[in-house]
């Protein structure tokens, strides 16, 4: 334990140390773990959790790279992770040591900031490779989750493995301390979250709702891996763990028994609403906050009813798991925009002056949300493009969106033209919230789609989607050639306005990171890391990385010196023409189609790549890491 | 609060038919779902029955009884032995379904 404790001093920055000593001097102890991670997120020097801190908001306090200077970045060292295939997510930095995630077979890595030639430590799982085959968008991960310890156990990292298990890992040796079985392969289900720590608790999602996967979200105790509760999106009200107050301030969204009464029969069984985005965590209010995703199959005429409570946005207890509130985005989806997104949160003032704790969320379905957290009040619900055509509008006193039928689909019809597409204006991407400019930098897909469903029974392990989809850019894009399917945008969740935005070659499916030096960071499909001003998204610095990007840029500070990190390795749902090798345009759910031209600017490949000014670091000491001179026998 | 509430679940209630559906004619908060134009009410019997196979459909229910069962007996084999041991069949009177000893 003296150990651990000078070693983690010995690493530790100056406001770390002085949060250390302040604890110390007022005879206290940080009581739960989460009052430990809370602490190390203080401090710039670390990235803790896939989203930075609990506010999941993706900025940094740092400024010592910033706009003045961006264009001096270079890259100061790289890892390649061995692998092939989408890389999502984003590395964690803790108290001197990067740990790193890659996708199937999930090998997980450490390395030391001091010297990253070396590899601390590696843990490769031997999966089932039936894993694969399973997976409907390629075979990412999104990430570790860190537990930072306590008097009788060491911290931990924590993994998803493609094949349905989670494993506690020993953060300093990456030995395998518990490893327990969450999802089962054999009935379609898989992981590809990042774990998420709260207190002694680690939270696992589920992934799946093409093959008819029933979504749920599990606690485990993080130091036996017993569960603790398990929470369903769908059936009825005890196994989606519902509050005795739940939506209370807000019945209109519905509240008892509509895990059941909004389908028919037993089709809640088999109704998807998985979880496999991102999660944000409010410790005053001890409600952690994410989406439940799509209702399977994507035929709607298969099941009628709203399908609740798939496509909701979730406050729980993390005690207990129970629902205080949730609110259905996208009653009875018809398009696969599945509600998973990034929940960023925020303080501001709403437009009557009052400051509001919130929680802002860019759908799959082209609306970005923003709720009062502490109750799911709807602030505002506005369209990321103005080519979204599915909702006329979403009247913010219902929460009901206003479908146009022209763009609802059905049996026996192709629908056409429908903006977004079912990869949604937003997907996956980790984005990102500055609070000084009280501005979010959100990553976009410009695509839209037709969609002609089938019927299809279901059969356990196998897909369950019934639809046939062709993808194109939007009508602001490219079509002719196949080019201009993203955008980038800075939001303001107050005025609904975009304070600016740029068009991309293709979606930026990542994420964003936003810093105090005025910049916003975040990488593109066809391998570029690009960093905008803040401001008026003036593009002020690019550097063209191996391969295209999926994951979120991320930054740290190391012997005083501020660094920014991506991911590189090109893949996911966008990826998944290139990965397998797949031309029917209507393959991968619609993708090879919509991202033919991504071959023509990027390959395959897998690493991180590390940057600072001028490329400063580990190794502008070139002695840094060499073979001991004398030292030759 | 709860007086606005309650005026929109009274609007819910007297909202009146959709010529097309549009999500906004609810029979109750929270449930607004209608057929479409030509579409049935239940698709149970009709030309849209999926007929799904309840051996099928109860299968992933089975499957989480049966993985929550087995890391039960991981669990308890960690406590007495003090060695984490993940494959159940090296687990000491490990039985597929049965609880371990508590």
């Amino acid at each position: 334990m003296r150990n651990r404790l000078r070693k983690t001093l010995s690493h530790a920055s100056p406001l770390a140390l002085a949060s250390a000593l302040a604890i110390s001097a007022a005879g206290m102890q940080p009581a739960l773990a989460n009052d430990k991670l809370v602490e190390l997120a203080k401090d710039p020097a670390n990235w803790i959790m896939t989203g930075r801190d609990y506010n999941a908001r993706n900025y940094s306090e740092m400024d010592e790279i910033n706009k003045e200077n961006v264009k001096n970045l270079h890259p100061a060292w790289s890892f390649s992770t061995g692998l092939l295939h989408g890389h999502e997510g984003t590395p964690l930095v803790v108290d001197g040591k990067m740990y790193i995630h890659t996708p199937f077979p999930n090998t997980t890595f450490a390395v030391a900031l001091d010297d990253p030639g070396e590899i601390l430590w590696q843990n490769k799982p031997q999966q089932n490779p039936t894993a694969r085959t399973v997976a409907c968008c390629d075979i990412v991960n999104r990430g570790l989750a860190y537990w930072p310890g306590d008097d009788e156990m060491d911290p931990l990292i924590f993994r998803t493995q493609l094949d349905g298990n989670v494993v506690a890992m020993d953060a300093a040796t990456g030995e395998t301390v518990w490893m327990m079985e969450n999802a089962d392969i054999k009935v379609g289900a898989t992981l590809t979250i990042a774990p998420y720590v709260i207190k002694d608790k680690v939270l696992i999602g589920s992934s799946g709702a093409e093959l008819g996967v029933r979504g749920y979200v599990t606690a485990y105790d993080v130091k036996t891996g017993a569960q603790v509760w398990r929470a369903f999106a769908t059936g009825p009200d005890e196994e989606i763990l519902l509050a005795e107050d739940f939506n209370e301030p807000n019945p209109h969204y519905g509240q008892f028994n509509l895990g059941t009464e909004t389908w028919e029969g037993d089709a809640w069984k088999i109704g998807g609403g998985t979880n496999w985005g991102w999660y944000a965590y409010d410790p005053e209010e001890d409600l952690f906050y994410y989406g439940s995703g799509n209702p399977a199959p994507w035929n709607e005429t298969m099941r009628p009813g709203d399908n609740k409570w798939t496509m909701a946005i979730w406050g729980r207890e993390s005690e207990t798991g129970e629902a205080k509130f949730a609110y259905q985005k996208t009653p009875h989806d018809e398009w696969d925009y599945a509600g998973v997104n990034v929940m960023m949160l925020s303080e501001q003032e709403d437009k009557d002056g009052n400051k509001r704790k919130l929680l802002t969320h860019p759908d799959r379905n082209g609306i970005v949300y923003t709720l009062d957290r502490t109750n799911g009040d709807l602030i505002s619900a506005n369209k990321m493009d103005d080519t979204v055509n599915w909702v006329k509008e979403v009247q913010l006193d219902t929460g009901l969106p206003v479908r146009d039928p022209e763009f609802g689909t059905r049996m026996d019809h192709k629908a056409r033209d429908i903006c977004p597409s079912a990869m949604g204006y937003h997907n996956q991407g980790h984005d990102s919230y500055d609070p000084e400019r009280e501005l979010f930098m959100l990553g976009i897909n410009h695509i839209c789609m037709d969609w002609e469903p089938f019927m299809l029974p279901y059969r356990a392990g196998q897909y369950f989607v019934g639809a046939t989809l062709n993808m194109y850019p939007g009508p602001k894009g490219d079509r002719q050639n196949g080019l201009g399917l993203g955008q980038i945008k800075a939001y303001n969740a107050i005025t609904g306005e975009m304070a600016w935005e740029k068009m991309e070659r293709f979606s930026v499916w990542g994420g964003t990171m936003a810093t105090a030096g005025g910049l916003t960071f975040y990488g593109t499909l066809d391998g570029f890391i690009k960093a905008r001003d803040s401001d008026n998204g003036d593009l002020l610095w690019k550097f063209k990385l191996p391969s295209g990007v999926v994951g979120h840029p991320m930054t740290y500070k190391h012997d005083g010196r501020q660094y920014v990190a991506i991911y590189y390795g090109v893949g996911g749902w966008p990826g998944v023409g290139m990965v397998f090798d797949l031309q029917d345009p209507t393959a991968g759910l619609g993708a090879v189609g919509a991202f033919r031209r991504l071959q023509d600017f990027t390959q395959m490949g897998g690493g991180v790549m590390v940057f600072s000014l001028d490329g400063e670091g580990p190794y502008s000491d070139p002695s840094v890491g060499e073979y001991p001179e004398g030292d030759d026998t | 609060m709860r007086l606005i509430s309650l005026g929109i679940i009274a609007a819910f209630s007297l909202a009146a038919p959709a010529f097309a559906y549009d999500g906004t004619n609810c029979k109750a908060p929270g449930n607004c779902w209608e057929p479409k134009p030509g579409f049935p009410e239940k698709v149970e019997g009709s030309e849209y029955d999926p007929q799904h196979d309840p051996a099928e459909v109860s299968k992933q229910g089975d499957s989480l009884a049966a993985m929550g069962n087995r890391n039960e007996w991981r669990i308890w084999n960690k406590k007495e032995t003090g060695e984490f041991e993940y494959d159940v069949k090296k687990i000491p009177g490990f039985e597929e379904g049965k609880a371990p000893p508590s």
